[in-house]
């Protein structure tokens, strides 16, 4: 009764192969999440917009846009998976980061938060009627009055 | 004695109606859209092993702190707004339910640019010192339900609580983080009882009035508040009106503290510490207490990790030493007061559940040596106090 024995690289060789199969079959089958994108009306002007500036306007730091209209801003609950990627990956922040601005802002009577939505569709209607505001979505805002935010 | 063993459930029951009602008003589209209203309720209930916090604590159970807060804030020009918070509050036998306006204020931005503005407030103005007095009544914006007491004190919150001036502010922000500075002078309110015991010993019978006082704050914060760094500086005067036949005259009493703040917030974790040092005097009370001068020390460190999504765990301790060259009490010992008096050293271990945005319950545990920071009106005898005991919180608070 013979012994099986393959040597050794063979076997690290497999696992590497295994491995990679899998990161491939995990890659192919994952539901593909669409990226968030910072939107805004078509009336905030089309200028160089900094991350300081962007993380200064979500924290309602700053208040007006360039040509002077004061900036209204909306966002989605804390809890929401869409408001947590747009915090982490558009503003590398962690929401827990906003709401201790805001909160502090607004308990102690120093400033004002930003208006919170519940959904992506009241998202689009609100930005599109809503001039000088800035918000967020997954993807990309199919409505003429609305346009992705660039920063940096 | 279960004097505070119960709720007042008449006058509580209309409060959280009006305060549950409050939320729909707003987006229903009664209100128009420069107008915010927020506001926030909690409950505490409190046990102790000796000692008295909130009520009778000691051998019982007491839900004696509910402070009901509600803002308005409404902005009728572009740089002009105006805010105001009414609070509820009743906190043992120090406060036996009180409304007041916590803030009412004017905000006037005088200059806004790309990199930060400039403006000025006037008004009932929240006080900025450390990480958390400008909200310390308002339990989200921190972890546990006590504040370091050897800094956020409780007992003489009146002068920490908001002050009747005005304030100067500056935001710049840098591509190095961002600087907050206030400048504030005003008067701080408030009924200073608890400040007269600690300041002159439960024997006193006079009034303390505050003079108008300086409170200044820079703040520097890194990459969004993932680090903070803050000083805060307040410089605070006190004349002190006898009442009738007390062997005390009208004297003085001058304190500043200096508090030097530090926190990092990762995505899990966070870390704080301050550290405050305080200058104590006092003058002009007469032979029975002769002119005095202090140095009270404080500091903490405190961790919280995000166990799982809505649940925090919390660690502190706290030091408070009320003359730091006499660590042991040995001056209080003299005027017959347990040596005790003179400390508290303060390990917390806390736990903050956010069941969802607008409910969060929480519990801590404290193993405290010391008496320093309990409060006058809940031990009217301070020899029946214990210097090492624990003390267990439980609290309930919504917000909107």
């Amino acid at each position: 009764m013979g012994t099986f024995n393959l040597p050794q690289y063979v076997y690290d060789k497999l696992l590497i192969n295994c491995l990679l199969a899998g990161i491939v079959i995990a890659a192919v089958y994952s539901p593909v999440a669409d990226a968030v994108n910072i939107i805004v009306n078509q009336t905030v002007p089309v200028v160089q917009y900094s991350l300081i500036d962007t993380r200064a306007i979500f924290t309602m730091q700053q208040r007006f846009w360039p040509d002077g209209e004061p900036i209204k801003v909306f966002v989605f609950s804390d809890n929401n998976p869409v408001h947590k990627d747009f915090a982490k990956n558009n503003l590398n922040m962690f929401p827990h980061q906003l709401r201790r601005v805001w909160d502090r802002m607004v308990f102690s009577g120093t400033g004002a938060a930003p208006v919170q939505l519940d959904s992506e569709q009241e998202m689009i209607d609100k930005i599109a009627n809503t001039p000088h505001s800035i918000g967020y979505l997954t993807g990309k805002p199919n409505n003429e009055k609305i346009r992705i935010f660039e920063y940096r | 004695m279960k004097k505070y063993a119960y709720l007042n459930t008449g006058k509580h029951l209309m409060l959280y109606g009006v305060l549950f009602c409050l939320p729909g008003i707003a987006p229903a589209g009664f209100l128009p859209e420069e107008i915010q209203l927020h506001g926030f309720l909690t409950q505490g209930f409190f046990h102790s092993s000796d000692n008295n916090v909130y009520g009778q604590s000691d051998d019982g159970i007491s839900p004696g702190l509910t402070e009901i807060g509600l803002n308005a804030a409404y902005q009728p020009f572009n740089r002009l707004r105006f805010a105001a918070q009414g609070l509820y509050r009743r906190a043992g036998a120090v406060d036996d339910s009180s409304v007041r306006l916590d803030y009412g204020l004017a905000d006037l931005t005088l200059l806004t640019y790309k990199s930060g503005q400039i403006g000025i407030r006037g008004g009932r103005i929240k006080i900025p010192f450390g990480l958390y007095n400008e909200t310390r009544d308002v339990p989200f914006t921190h972890p546990t339900i006590l504040l370091p007491q050897g800094i956020y004190f409780d007992r003489s919150r009146s002068l920490l609580r908001s002050a009747d001036g005005g304030s100067f502010y500056v935001d710049q922000r840098t591509n190095y983080g961002n600087f907050a500075f206030k400048f504030n002078v005003g008067a701080p309110l408030g009924n200073n009882q608890e400040i007269r015991s600690t300041l002159l010993g439960p024997n006193a019978q006079g009034e303390f009035n505050a003079q108008p006082a300086i409170a200044t704050q820079l703040a520097y914060e890194i990459n969004g508040g993932e680090y903070i760094f803050a000083v805060s500086y307040m410089n605070l005067e006190l004349d002190y009106r006898p009442s009738a036949g007390e062997p005390l005259s009208a004297g003085k009493t001058h304190i500043q503290p200096l508090l030097f703040s530090a926190q990092y917030n990762g995505e899990k974790f966070t870390l704080t510490g301050e550290y405050d040092y305080r200058w104590n005097e006092l003058r002009d009370f007469g032979p029975r207490i002769s002119d005095f001068k202090s140095i009270s020390e404080s500091w903490y460190v405190q961790g919280s990790y995000q166990l799982l999504a809505q649940l925090q765990a919390s660690v502190r301790y706290d030091v408070f030493y009320a003359n730091k060259d006499d660590t042991s009490g040995k001056r209080a010992a003299a005027f017959g007061l347990p040596n005790h008096i003179a400390y508290a050293n303060d390990w917390m271990f806390g736990l903050r559940y956010d069941i969802n945005s607008s409910w969060m319950l929480r519990a801590d545990y404290h193993r405290i040596h010391g008496t320093a920071w309990l409060s006058q009106a809940d031990n009217p005898d301070r020899q029946l106090t214990v210097q090492d005991w624990d003390l267990y919180g439980l609290q309930v608070s919504f917000k909107f």
